[in-house]
């Protein structure tokens, strides 16, 4: 892993790269480190779990790799763009164009049926959806019988999906995942992780899921391990027994878990 | 539980503070409104109590006339000394005093008040209760010298030894200022000019040894009751009409109250519509902020608090909001009281303002108005607040309100509806004005309501079609739009309802006016036979030199006067009607056309006849040739025969009732010294119109209260006179639309924080800034749209019915002015696109982050 900030990476085999990312909230004597000069690289193709304790960093780091957060130092990139430096609205289209987001909660549109929260980035972008494409992931997901449904007519596990495919269906460079089981029962959890492990496998695509379930980190590739704003540890081909014996330690070094907040 | 609503008022002090303004500005027009009256009436009772004689001995007035005719009615002079010698008289005083004038400069410019008040010709007698002190020059003597109020000289620029012209109605005479008299009351607004006593009868009446009135001083001791009493005995009531102090006061400031009233029911009016316009803002700005509590009241309930408390607690923080608003409204109040009375002042009426009058009924009727609007307005959100059951504590519910079903409002709106149609229907179909019109106030106040009520249930269908074209054009932000303006139908309702009562009132309104202005066009085309018309611009007579030098004009070719008296008649059916009858000339048929159901211009005319409308003749058995008693001003009586009746849709179109008229020997006999209102002039023959026209202005130069006009002018003048009342209506329409931006502000405001999630999940998925301010002024835009449709439907539908009841008088033509109307919907989208500034500008400003994590 290099470490020269300035280096322009290569874009091969890496879906989004930081180097000496660093986010500080308040200022001066008071300032909290949320981030504490990361340094990452999400392969391509692969289904990557993040992890750590409240308040390790976890959602900061894929809020800051998403475009969605500006971050204090270093730099990020996405594929072959430094995304650090954009202007508001290249982020808007960033995001719009070649990342694809879930959300723990409240994930679609109210007004808009499931059809329409799949296709909306790429109404919004004015693109036409790619129909095979488009078809596919509606099948894949289950979902062809329920696209003319309003989210409230959904069940949360149906929900989580019509954005899994909504995060899907622009083909984006990647996929960010907060949290997407955190409000489903086991079972919906199950599918949906499946799913997700579905569109990498299958897909092909890319995914940074944000999690503080064990079970849920064994479905990745690999689970990075936050704490205090910096990378402590990585796990290949995580098993849950193994995710949740690595968790427990970090129980021991802070003395007690805080209140969950992400 | 108190703590906790008072903690939530102050929470949600933001979201409530358009809330407060309107109730603000409802407060605020009632409390000046009283506040100026109050005012007003405390000035004008002092100055008239402190100005009226102990008794005065006034000619019989028994027949007022809506139509001013010029003739004064007086007293003898020589009664003065007969009044004098009744025990308890100090002092007596022959008056003369007359309106009837006109004072001009010599650039013949009007030295009289713009406003309307009266240029008031009086003999110099100074009392102890003269309005007025001599400040500079010396008093009157003689023919040819005069005073002038200190007022009106500072404003026409008029100084010692400048000469003015005075038209009265014996003839017009110069007069040098000699002095100037400045007022120690309150100055009415009234323009004054003073002559010497010993000409004044001679100059202003025409006859030595008349006076207007005569002013009694009261013997110490001696009550004006009293004093009244023993006059009346001496020189009997059936000719003088007697007033003590109290009495004239009264009188003298219920003749200035007309004008006053007209201030005052404007500025309720405002009060009224502000009013109105509010209760919808704060409805649902409560509907709102439940909305957005539902789970923190849900907490309350589980924690134990019942319906009953939560009831309360809303209610409690409505009160207050009431309270707060009520309070600055009251301020705000006695500022615009404040700006009025130097308002007043500008036009030359100096009240003080030091001496503003703050009733006890103010603050009453502002806090009554303030807190009870408020109270009412939140009563049926607080119902629904009580109704949250404690497990939408637990639950991710979906927002109170929205899924309720609409069908209470469906039957409510819908019976009181058909209700309404019914009224509208019946007044359409009426055949009597009065009846016609208590129908079209009853169907008019019915509609409005089940409007208000079903507006929710036209959201959805109304919307589709006006949003329709949406997604297509704007893509998946116009979706968006369109479905949040459906999303919340009875808040969508709510919003457009305080757009569409300004609107609906605007739109009916227009179609009356325009079809008053298309009617009267008609009819000045169908009647008005004349080259031209001379009148003075507010339809008051002038003197009578006016109709010589009219007559005596090169090109003139026949010249028609027209001549008002007012009449009391007693009809066959047993009812005694008074009204003003016109006298014509005998060749009004060369400058008018009317239709006759029976008889002639000729028959009319004749000695001893009248003709009268026909539709009056039949509602009270008149027949022609009916011999009716007719009552004349200054008590003279005689029996006139029916010759003929006249096609409604030919007399006149200022309609007097009944419509009579007879000719103008006729009044000249029995109401002598009565000036001319109008003047219908043909020219000669080898005259053009152009001609005739410059050398009537010429002529009427030093007459600048009257003007020339053809028939195009004529229509003019009528269409700016039915303008005036469209521009008040446009006024209330302002304050509306006003409130209805802020009620469309306040509602996208708290819409916005309300998806604020949604908001941040729009701007992740990648919707620029851009896009999302679109697709907030696109929503704004469908509610504004809305409001302005379904308005104007219910206003042309008024209005159609308007036009029925003004048809039954004559006004038949039906005239939809469908350019204001276009101009109001695209005003409604633009007034959609503003209000949508601040909400649109404050979500796109929202951080994303923060508003994903909202809760």
């Amino acid at each position: 892993m290099s470490t020269a900030a300035a280096e322009a990476p290569a874009a091969d085999g890496v879906a989004a790269r930081a180097r000496g990312l660093t986010k500080a909230y308040g200022a001066g004597e008071t300032a909290v480190l949320a981030l504490d000069s990361v340094d990452v690289d999400i392969a391509r193709g692969r289904f990557t779990a993040v992890m750590g304790p409240s308040g390790s960093g976890k959602s900061t780091l894929m809020h800051c790799l998403a475009g969605l957060d500006t971050v204090s130092a270093g730099q990020v990139w996405l594929g072959g763009t430094e995304i650090t430096g954009l202007r508001e609205r290249e982020l808007t289209r960033l995001r719009r164009d070649r990342i694809g987001f879930m959300f723990q909660s409240f994930n679609l549109i109210p007004t808009l049926n499931a059809a329409e929260n799949i296709t909306l980035p790429m109404d919004i972008a004015g693109k036409k959806p790619d129909e095979k494409w488009l078809n596919q992931v509606i099948d894949t997901l289950g979902l062809r019988d329920r696209l003319g449904h309003r989210p409230t007519q959904l069940s949360g596990g149906q929900q989580q999906r019509v954005a899994c495919a909504r995060a899907l269906v622009s083909r984006p460079e990647l996929i960010f995942a907060d949290e997407p089981t955190g409000n489903l029962d086991s079972r919906a959890g199950l599918e949906v992780l499946g799913f997700l492990r579905e569109a990498v496998d299958q897909l092909g695509q890319t995914v940074v899921m944000v999690t503080h379930d064990p079970g849920a980190a064994a479905h990745s590739d690999l689970v990075l391990f936050l704490a205090d704003g910096r990378i402590v540890d990585r796990m290949e081909g995580p098993t849950a027994d193994a995710v949740l014996e690595r968790m427990k330690r970090f129980d021991v070094g802070r003395g007690s878990a805080g209140p969950e907040e992400d | 539980m108190l703590k906790a609503t008072l903690r939530s008022f102050l929470a949600h002090k933001g979201r409530l503070m358009l809330s407060a303004l309107a109730i603000v500005l409802s407060v605020a027009f009632v409390a000046g409104s009283l506040i100026f009256s109050d005012t007003v009436t405390r000035t004008f009772d002092r100055l008239f109590a402190s100005t009226s004689a102990d008794v005065t001995v006034e000619p019989k007035q028994d027949l007022k006339s809506s139509v001013p005719t010029g003739a004064v009615q007086t007293v003898p002079a020589a009664l003065a000394g007969e009044v004098a010698k009744v025990d308890g008289v100090a002092d007596t005083h022959a008056d003369v005093s007359v309106q009837n004038i006109v004072v001009v400069d010599s650039h013949n410019k009007s030295v009289g008040p713009t406003t309307g008040a009266p240029t008031i010709a009086t003999d110099w007698y100074l009392t102890r209760r003269s309005p007025v002190k001599l400040t500079s020059g010396h008093a009157p003597q003689g023919a040819g010298q005069a005073l002038l109020d200190a007022d009106t000289a500072d404003k026409k620029h008029v100084r010692i030894g400048d000469t003015l012209t005075v038209q009265a109605q014996p003839g017009t005479f110069k007069v040098e200022i000699v002095g100037i008299a400045t007022f120690t009351t309150t100055n009415p607004g009234a323009a004054l000019v003073f002559l010497d006593p010993a000409v004044a009868a001679k100059e202003l009446l025409g006859a030595t040894g008349r006076a207007t009135s005569i002013s009694v001083d009261a013997a110490q001791g001696v009550t004006d009751a009293e004093l009244k009493g023993r006059i009346g005995a001496a020189i009997g009531t059936g000719t003088y009409d007697l007033k003590t102090a109290d009495e004239q006061a009264k009188s003298s400031a219920a003749d200035l109250g007309g004008f006053l009233d007209v201030i005052k029911y404007v500025m309720l009016g405002f009060a009224g519509i502000a009013t109105l316009v509010g209760v919808f803002l704060i409805v649902n700005t409560f509907s709102m902020l439940i909305a957005q509590r539902t789970r923190e009241l849900g907490l309350l309930r589980a924690l134990g608090a019942d319906r009953r408390q939560v009831r309360r607690s809303v209610l409690t923080e409505a009160v207050l909001l009431g309270l707060v608003g009520s309070t600055l409204g009251l301020g705000a109040g006695v500022g615009l009281a404040f700006g009025l009375i130097k308002l007043m002042s500008a036009f030359g009426m100096n009240l003080k303002a030091t001496e503003m009058v703050i009733g006890w009924g103010t603050p009453v009727a502002a806090y009554v108005v303030g807190v009870g609007v408020t109270f009412v307005a939140a009563y049926l959100p607080a119902r629904r607040a009580a109704t949250v059951s404690p497990m939408a504590a637990l639950a991710d519910a979906e927002i109170a309100g929205v899924g309720r079903p609409l069908r209470t409002r469906a039957i409510v709106g819908g019976a009181v509806g058909a209700i309404g149609a019914a009224a509208l229907a019946g007044c359409a179909a009426a055949s009597k004005t009065a009846s016609a019109a208590s129908l079209l106030g009853l169907g008019v106040v019915l509609t409005l309501i089940a409007t208000v009520i079903a507006g929710p249930l036209l959201v959805r269908p109304v919307i589709r079609v006006l949003g329709g074209a949406f997604p297509a054009l704007f893509g998946p932000v116009g979706r968006m739009s369109q479905r949040n303006a459906l999303r919340n139908p009875r808040r969508t309702g709510a919003t457009a309802a305080a757009l569409m009562v300004g609107l609906a009132l605007v739109g009916g309104m227009s179609v009356a006016s325009a079809s008053m202005s298309k009617s009267f066009d008609q009819q000045i085309d169908k009647t008005l036979g004349a080259d031209f018309v001379v009148q003075n611009s507010n339809f008051l007579p002038f003197t009578r030199e006016i109709t010589d030098k009219v007559r005596g004009t090169e090109g003139v070719g026949l010249v028609v006067r027209q001549r008002f008296a007012p009449v009391a008649v007693r009809l066959p059916d047993g009812k005694r009607v008074t009204t003003t009858a016109a006298g014509y000339d005998a060749q009004v048929d060369e400058v008018a056309h009317v239709a006759y159901k029976g008889g002639d211009t000729a028959a009319a005319l004749a000695a001893g006849s009248l003709g009268m409308d026909v539709t009056f003749a039949k509602d009270h058995k008149v027949r022609l040739g009916s011999v009716l008693p007719v009552e004349f001003q200054g008590g003279k009586r005689a029996e006139m025969k029916v010759g003929a009746l006249t096609d409604q849709d030919s007399s006149g179109g200022f309609g007097t009732q009944g419509g009579l008229f007879f000719g103008i020997a006729t009044v000249e006999k029995y109401v002598p010294g009565g000036q001319d209102s109008s003047l219908y002039v043909n020219r000669a023959p080898a005259t053009s119109a152009d001609q005739l026209r410059s050398r009537l202005e010429k002529t009427l130069a030093p007459y600048p209260q009257v003007q020339v006009r053809d028939q195009a002018d004529y229509k003019k003048l009528v269409h700016d006179q039915i303008a005036v009342l469209l521009y008040l209506v446009y006024a209330l329409l302002g304050l509306a639309i006003v409130i209805a931006v802020l009620g469309v502000v306040n509602t996208l405001a708290l819409s916005v924080v309300e998806r604020t999630r949604e908001i941040g999940l729009l701007r992740a998925i990648g919707l620029a800034r851009r896009q999302l301010r679109r697709m907030i002024r696109l929503e704004s835009v469908v509610i504004a749209v809305f409001g302005a449709v379904l308005g104007l439907a219910l206003g042309l539908v008024w209005g159609v019915c308007v036009q029925q009841v003004l048809a039954l008088q004559g006004m038949k033509a039906l005239a939809v002015p469908w350019g204001t109307i276009v101009a109001v919907v695209i005003g409604s989208a633009v007034v959609g696109i503003v209000a949508a500034l601040l909400p649109a500008l404050r979500a796109s400003r929202m951080n994303v982050l923060a508003a994903i994590a909202h809760e």
